[in-house]
Order: structure tokens, then C-alpha cells, then sequence
């Protein structure tokens, strides 16, 4: 049985259809969608992401043993049992059949229609009217498949149903008032029954159908536009609802925005985060380059190559370099633990890698033991209170500012980087040592 | 109908001591008075076996539970030709926007339906299953439904139209 992660943004319908399945699989699935496990927007661009997930793009799956995935349908399909994901080679290809038909009939035209209701995208009423057909024509196809049927392939939930449903959550929310979707019983009865299914419920809560046709909110759109000095977005290939469709593109050529103002809903995701701006904005260009700094730490010999090259580098009016002391050591019991301390804070101050780097030590042995460490911070001042998803771990450590001219600091600098030395301030042995970067 | 259907619905809920019931339809009841009437010794068996979500899980999907059992007991113990066209014709607009019953859960009144009306669903013609798209729909899925069915024969359902499809009747 699957078992691991899912990275992804609060409220994903991508995410859901992963979800839903695990809920029927059984697979135990972990969702990371908020700080300090995911922030979207942030840990999906960090290297180690990257690493993993090439495009950067979430819903994500990392299973606890490693294995990776990205895009939600493999995700879903992964993490689904035999059943959902179709028992017979007839019934498996069906699955798939409509597990597509979401993305292709039914996505791209209720983007169109819904984002701007929600103020992600430009009303544009010929493109609205077209998305709209393009709607009631999924919707006959279902209709007309589901008169019969009681789920879209075989006599019992499958991934078919879960993916066709998740993609339709928007549609039945914002638009599809009762007098549009009457025609389509059939379509609602399935719908409705399908999102009231406990493993369903478990995942979206309860779903409330549309009574009034939403319509374009121009407020909220003016309010969502990018602010002109935010650098541009970069191109992004295949927007869903920004497909070219070459048949309606002759019919809207007139006037159809630039598309630099869309946005779809990933885009509005990002826009409705809380602003954290780059703490750092404020300072001025520094001749060290950190991540220089730390290929060399990674790769080569710290005493030969490492420290003589931070020491030739390091620009001490946009750095600075601090001393950093745990305050109860007496609390400190099993080294493991101790690590653990060590480690989740790295990870808490996971957006700070790209302006810190640290060394940390963990010193003496069980029941016994200190931790202090080296860190270099961008800019003067101690970076946690730049930000107050820093600030967790901070106030458990006495900081001292060193003077980067003096021997104490190259002493140290030097010790701390390369794990060795008299380590003279302390009085324990080391023990091992942890470095963020 | 009682006996046969309630036999069937002791073996659907896995319920090991077939046979407890009297011609009437009533189940003596170990250690309380006798039971009368076939609702409320379904509602027995289904707490019997502890499955009380097959009794519906709202207070609301409950009472239409208790509903659609009184309704089998009623309409499909006996009736003529006329009466069927009657059950169908209320079972077809009942389903038009339901998938079960009772609430969006199968439950013990799908289970005493689908026996109740087996004899009639297996008499019907292909145009008649036609017309009575949404009953037919309905009863092909509770057929499915795993260890319903026991040891009735299926009823074979045709998913495409023969028929005009403005036949449908509600
Ligand atoms: N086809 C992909 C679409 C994934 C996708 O577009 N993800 C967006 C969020 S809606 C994303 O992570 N974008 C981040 C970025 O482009 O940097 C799937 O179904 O998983």
C-alpha cells in the first residue's frame, strides 16, 4: 500500500482527485499545502523541489520511499486500488477515457467560463458564450452516458468518476444554476451522488450547488492584476484555458486581452498568498556570491579550498557573521534528539537558504551536551526577525555578533566550517555537526 | 413476499440462523415481544448485524428508509397488472434524480426493493425496461451490488437505446 506526501496548494481539485483516491485505496497520504511543510510558490521553486519534481508544478507525490511523481492524473492513478482504477483491460481503458476526457472536454471550457467569475481572468463575453456550448456539449455526452449508468464505467465508483467530478467542482459551485444544468439530470443526479460518498466528503467537505449563475466580478479581477512593478511572470506553456482552439480563435480575434493580463488558477493561488516580500529587498548588491560559497563547502576541501575562498570573497558590510549558543543545554538528552532540534530548525528556515548559510555543532554525548554553530547572515542584522515564520526556534539561542576582522571569528570560522579544532569555548568533544545550506 | 424476501436479507447481512420467522412474517424475538410486520423486523436484522448505516446515516435518509420498506410491504406483496404499472410509474419518477433510496447510501430499503420487485423487473420487455430508464438504472446497480443478488437470476440490461427514446416514461 502507497504511502507518502502530497505537495500541493490548499483547495487544489488536482490534489483532490489524488486525495479522493487514497481515501478509497486505503494509501496513507500525508497532504503538505501549508507553512512550514509547503508553501506554494516558494517551496515548489527551491532546488530541492526542482530536484524532485522538474516542472515545479504541484499537486507533487513523494512516496516515503522515494518515489516521485508529478502530474495529478499518474498521482491518482498511484495511489487508487484495482477497483478504481479499473478491474479489466475494458474497464481500465474507460477509466482512462474519461480520466482524458476531463482534462480535454471539460477543463479547458470551464476555465474559460468560471475564472472569470471568480476575478482570475478577463471577462471576454464571446469567449464565455463559446465556453459555455463547449460546456453544454460535455455535459449532453455525460447525460446521455449517465441515463443508463449509475457511475461512468462499471456499477461502482472508479477513478473515471473522481476525476470527471473534481473537474466539474467549479462548474456546479459558480455557474451551473439550476434552470442551466435541468436539462442534465442525469449529470447532477451522478454528480451529486458521487461527491456525497463518505470518501468524497472526506476530502472536499460538503459541496453546495450553484443558485445563481456567478458572473464576471470585475472588482475582485482589478483587484488581482499584478502590480506593474512586479517583474513578469515567466511564459507559461499551455494554459489551460488559454488553449489556442483554432475555431473559436478566429471568432474572438477582435478582442481578446493580451495575454499577459490572464491569469488562471494557479496564478490567482499565488496572488491571494500574504505578501511576503523578499526581506532582503532593501540591501544592495554583494560582491560575495553565497551559493559560490557553499559549491565550493559542498565540493571541495574546507581548509584548502573552502575557507581561503570565503575569506577572499566575504563582503562584510552585506554579510555578517554570528556566534549562535543553545540556552539549555541541560534540557539536551539523547544526541538524536538533540540532532532533531538542529534539523528542524533548518527546515523551518528553509526560505532563508538562499541568504544564510550555518554550520551547527552538536557537542558531548548523551545527557551531556551544548549546541552551537557559525551562521552567515545577508545584511547586518539577525534575519529572523525579518520575517515571523523565522522566529520559532531564534529565541532559544543567545546570538553574538563577531567582528569578522578579529581572530576569535577566523578561529571559530574556521572550526565550525571544518568540524575540527580545539573548540575552546566549549569543553565537550564534538560530536557531529549539521550544516544549512 | 415477507418470508422469501426477508430470508434473503438475513443472508445478505451475513445473519448465520436462517428460519426464524413464522408464515406471518413475524420473528419471535428471543428476549422481547414478538415483532410484527416486515419493516420492522428488517430494522431488527440490519441492528442484529450491526451494519446501521444500511438503516440510513441522517435522520432524514431514516425515516425515507422506513418509508420504502413500508412500501414493499404494502405494494409488492400482491398486486395485478395495474398496480405494476403504478410501482413503476412511482419508482420512475422517484429515481428520476436518485441513485439509491434512501440519501446518497445504498440501504436495507434498496436490498428489500430489489427483491420485491425481481419477479417484475425479470417479466418486463426491453421497450418496458426502456421506458422505465431510471427503475431499470436503478436495479441494474443494486443487482451489483456485491452479495445482493444471491442466487436470482441477473437481469440483463441494455445500455443502448433500441428504442425511440422519447418513449421514456415518468
Ligand atoms: N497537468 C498538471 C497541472 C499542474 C499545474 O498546472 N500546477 C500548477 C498549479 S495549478 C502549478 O503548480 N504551478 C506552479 C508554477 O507553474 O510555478 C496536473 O494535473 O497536475
Amino acid at each position: 500500500m502507497a504511502a507518502g506526501t502530497l505537495y500541493t496548494y490548499p483547495e487544489n481539485w488536482r490534489a483532490f482527485k489524488a486525495q479522493i483516491a487514497a481515501q478509497y485505496s486505503g494509501a496513507r497520504l500525508k497532504v503538505a499545502s501549508t507553512s512550514p511543510a509547503f508553501t506554494f510558490g516558494q517551496t515548489n521553486r527551491t532546488p530541492a523541489f526542482l530536484n524532485n519534481f522538474p516542472l515545479g508544478k504541484v499537486p507533487a507525490y513523494q512516496g516515503d520511499d522515494g518515489f516521485c511523481l508529478f502530474e495529478s492524473n499518474a498521482i491518482a492513478h498511484y495511489l487508487s486500488n484495482d477497483a478504481l482504477r479499473g478491474a479489466t483491460p475494458q474497464a481500465a481503458a474507460q477509466v482512462l477515457q474519461w480520466v482524458n476526457f476531463a482534462d480535454s472536454e471539460i477543463i479547458p471550457p470551464a476555465s474559460a467560463w468560471v475564472f472569470p467569475t471568480l476575478g482570475i481572468m478577463q471577462f471576454n463575453k464571446q469567449a464565455t458564450e463559446q465556453a459555455k456550448e463547449d460546456v453544454k456539449r460535455a455535459l449532453t455526452v455525460l447525460n446521455q452516458h449517465l441515463n443508463t449508468r449509475t457511475f461512468l464505467v462499471g456499477e461502482r465508483v472508479s477513478l473515471a468518476d473522481i476525476s470527471v467530478a473534481c473537474s466539474m467542482l467549479w462548474l456546479y459551485k459558480q455557474v451551473l444554476e439550476p434552470a442551466f444544468r435541468q436539462p442534465y439530470s442525469n449529470v447532477t443526479r451522478w454528480f451529486v451522488t458521487c461527491v456525497n460518498q463518505p470518501e468524497f466528503k472526506a476530502v472536499l467537505g460538503e459541496v453546495k450547488l450553484c443558485e445563481k449563475m456567478a458572473q464576471f466580478d470585475a472588482k475582485k479581477f482589478s483587484e488581482m492584476q499584478p502590480k506593474k512593478d512586479t517583474p513578469p511572470k515567466k511564459e507559461k506553456a499551455g494554459k489551460e484555458a488559454a488553449k489556442p482552439q483554432e475555431k473559436k480563435e478566429k471568432k474572438k480575434e477582435e478582442k481578446k486581452p493580451a495575454p499577459e493580463e490572464e491569469m488562471d488558477d494557479c496564478d490567482a493561488v499565488l496572488a491571494a498568498e500574504p505578501k511576503t516580500k523578499d526581506p532582503f529587498a532593501h540591501l544592495s548588491k554583494s560582491t560575495f556570491v553565497m551559493d559560490e560559497f557553499k559549491r565550493k563547502y559542498s565540493n571541495e576541501d574546507t581548509l584548502t579550498v573552502a575557507l581561503p575562498h570565503f575569506w577572499e570573497h566575504f563582503d562584510r558590510e552585506g554579510y555578517s557573521i554570528w556566534y549562535s549558543q543553545y540556552k539549555y543545554p541541560e534540557e539536551l538528552t539523547l544526541t538524536f534528539k538533540s540532532c532533531n532540534l538542529i534539523t528542524g530548525m533548518f527546515q523551518r528556515l528553509d526560505k532563508l537558504r538562499k541568504n544564510a548559510f550555518a554550520s551547527v555543532i552538536l557537542f558531548g554525548t548523551n545527557n551531556d551536551s551544548s549546541i552551537s554553530g557559525i551562521w552567515i547572515f545577508r545584511g547586518q542584522e539577525l534575519a529572523f526577525t525579518l520575517s515571523e515564520d523565522w522566529q520559532i526556534d531564534y529565541e532559544s539561542y543567545d546570538w553574538r555578533k563577531l567582528d569578522s576582522d578579529s581572530e576569535e571569528c577566523k578561529t571559530m570560522v574556521k572550526e565550525y566550517f571544518a568540524w575540527e579544532g580545539d573548540f575552546k569555548h566549549v569543553g565537550k568533544a564534538f560530536n557531529q555537526g549539521k550544516v544549512f545550506k | 413476499m415477507a418470508v422469501r424476501e426477508l430470508s434473503s436479507l438475513e443472508k445478505y447481512l451475513g445473519l448465520k440462523k436462517p428460519n426464524k420467522y413464522s408464515t406471518q412474517g413475524d420473528k419471535k424475538n428471543n428476549n422481547g415481544p414478538p415483532l410484527a410486520g416486515l419493516a420492522t423486523i428488517a430494522h431488527q436484522l440490519v441492528k442484529e448485524a450491526e451494519r446501521p448505516e444500511l438503516l440510513g446515516d441522517t435522520a432524514e435518509s431514516r425515516a425515507v428508509v422506513h418509508q420504502w420498506l413500508e412500501y414493499s410491504v404494502t405494494k409488492l406483496d400482491s398486486y395485478t397488472k395495474e398496480d405494476i404499472k403504478i410501482i413503476l410509474k412511482d419508482l420512475s419518477l422517484y429515481l428520476l434524480d436518485k441513485v439509491y433510496l434512501a440519501g446518497n447510501q445504498f440501504t436495507v430499503a434498496d436490498t428489500l426493493m430489489y427483491y420485491g420487485i425481481h419477479p417484475v423487473m425479470v417479466d418486463l420487455t426491453i421497450q418496458e425496461k426502456e421506458r422505465y430508464v431510471t427503475v431499470t438504472r436503478w436495479f441494474d446497480h443494486i443487482q451489483h451490488h456485491p452479495g445482493v443478488r444471491q442466487r436470482l437470476p441477473p437481469v440483463l440490461i441494455h445500455r443502448n437505446r433500441i428504442y425511440m427514446a422519447d418513449t421514456i416514461e415518468i
